[in-house]
């Protein structure tokens, strides 16, 4: 889940860490941070965080958190719940039909910040590669597996599929 | 009062089987204040039989001296079965998962004759499961196979004894101990060929490995589960089976840069049949390294159970065999 929320810290030092370390402590991922010293409001300063947790407990574990260490949260929006794929193709694959079925994949549903690694070892014709992307509909997860599964069976691939899926 | 037993298949498990009855007749004495007697033990080749019990020990002092467990067997084993007189019969002759083999006709006949059974043949039950549970349920007799998956691993009694009055959503499980061995070994760095010749060579393999790397094995029972803890009507031609033979060390490496291990796992919800390698976060249950059986169930109130166990072995597999032998004393006793 993608968080974007506006919070508002005391502007001394060490209290801009202090609004950051809990999301580490509940295991979420900073994406970017965005520190206002004009925007001041009762002697605090504004600060705009984007981060990802897994989901909803995680958010409110972070929002009481926050509440304990005088954190004031002023929106917190832009929420986007995202779910992961995660696949290994195995095969006589190329680096083009890997974009190809990417492209195509994420015209049947959305693909998110795809990650795509590919073997080096090139006296093999068996590559292999590596796709981490996130959906951001539970359906979309189903309608993914299905094209891979069929688009990787007529090319003759062996595609590897994580566990949640 | 006496339990008579029958048991059909003399191999490694078959000894396993009267070696634990033989520890176990205390016990049983004690707490059913019933005595347990083999009455008839064979093999492919040769039987042996006393109405008045026959001795564990030299059974197998037999087995091990001359390859044969008693005088050469008369060639209908069915009209054996017919004609003798036993209220259990232990079924662990090899498996045939494409007829059900010999194992499958010796379940009928003592189905028929109103004799409890006990089996891990996988065969029968991934084939006819819902033909010889009917028959075991019109004869009001008991059909049990805690064995036949995951070996001493408690797997099905406890789906349908203790999670009786829970849903249960999946099962996902490493179910071959081989094709975990030879995944454990590729993490390290061996290549396929490699790790299943040391797999060979420890006696985890067969010679021809095709019935544990094809994912055979795995998907019997995966079949098995669906019929026997989500009440399916399915058979072994029904789940999807990929094996492990296509994976290459670039997979299993670009799977480690993730941190990440491939598995084979059999996984079984009451949409989905399935035997095929997958990604495990490293530190999941699922990645367990070795031989050992894992499953992890998942029911609406529980939340996630996971059990491991040694999926094979003379005396985990009878262990498995006894606890259905007690379910067997416990219900008639009741």
């Amino acid at each position: 889940m993608r968080v974007n929320a506006d919070v508002y810290v005391k502007d001394v030092p060490g209290q801009l860490v202090g609004s950051l370390e809990p999301i580490s402590m509940v295991d979420g991922n900073i994406v970017g941070v965005v520190h206002h010293h004009e925007k001041v409001m009762n002697d605090r300063i504004g600060v705009n965080i984007t981060f990802d947790v897994d989901g909803s407990d995680q958010l409110e574990r972070l929002k009481a958190i926050w509440k304990e260490r005088d954190v004031t949260i002023s929106r917190l929006g832009s929420v986007v719940e995202t779910y992961p794929v995660e696949y290994l193709f195995i095969g006589d694959i190329t680096p083009s039909y890997l974009e190809r079925l990417m492209a195509d994949a994420s015209e049947k549903a959305g693909l998110e910040s795809v990650d795509l690694r590919y073997s080096s070892r090139v006296q093999s014709r068996k590559k292999a590669a590596m796709m981490l992307a996130k959906v951001r509909r539970p359906e979309d997860v189903q309608i993914i597996d299905r094209f891979f599964m069929q688009e990787c069976q007529k090319a003759g691939i062996l595609a590897v599929r994580g566990l949640g899926q | 009062m006496t339990l008579k037993i029958v048991i059909s298949g003399f191999g490694t498990v078959g000894q396993g089987v009267a070696e634990v009855l033989e520890r176990k007749q205390d016990f049983i004495k004690r707490r059913f204040h019933r005595q347990v007697r083999i009455v008839a033990a064979f093999d492919s080749r040769s039987l042996a039989h006393d109405d008045g019990g026959l001795d564990p020990e030299l059974l197998l002092e037999r087995k091990s001296s001359s390859g044969m467990v008693g005088d050469p067997r008369p060639s209908d084993m069915c009209r054996f079965l017919r004609e003798t007189e036993f209220d259990v019969l232990v079924e662990v002759s090899p498996t045939n998962i494409e007829t059900g083999g010999d194992g499958l006709l010796f379940i009928r006949e003592a189905l028929n004759k109103g004799a409890h059974v006990i089996t891990v043949n996988k065969g029968p039950l991934a084939l006819h499961f819902r033909e010889l549970n009917d028959l075991a349920k019109k004869k009001k007799v008991q059909l049990r196979f805690e064995g036949a998956v995951g070996g001493a691993m408690p797997i099905i009694n406890l789906c349908k004894e203790n999670f009786m009055g829970e849903r249960i959503l999946t099962i996902q499980g490493i179910l071959n101990g081989t094709c975990n061995f030879i995944l454990s070994r590729m993490d390290k760095g061996l290549p396929f060929g490699q790790a299943l010749k040391e797999a060979q060579e420890l006696g985890y393999a067969e010679s021809d490995p095709s019935y544990d790397i094809d994912g055979i094995d795995s998907a019997s029972k995966v079949a098995i589960l669906a019929n026997a803890v989500f009440d399916r009507d399915v058979t072994f031609s029904d789940v999807s089976v990929t094996g492990i033979t296509a994976i290459t060390e670039d997979a299993i490496a670009l799977a480690g840069d993730q941190n990440m291990v491939i598995r084979l796992i059999g996984e079984v919800s009451p949409d989905k049949l399935e035997v095929a390698p997958r990604l495990i976060p490293k530190g999941h249950p699922l990645s367990l390294s070795g031989t050992l059986n894992m499953a992890q169930i998942n029911t609406d109130l529980a939340g996630p159970i996971t059990i491991s166990g040694r999926g094979a072995g003379r005396i985990e597999t009878a262990s498995a065999i006894f606890s259905d032998l007690v379910a067997i004393l416990e219900a008639e006793r009741q």
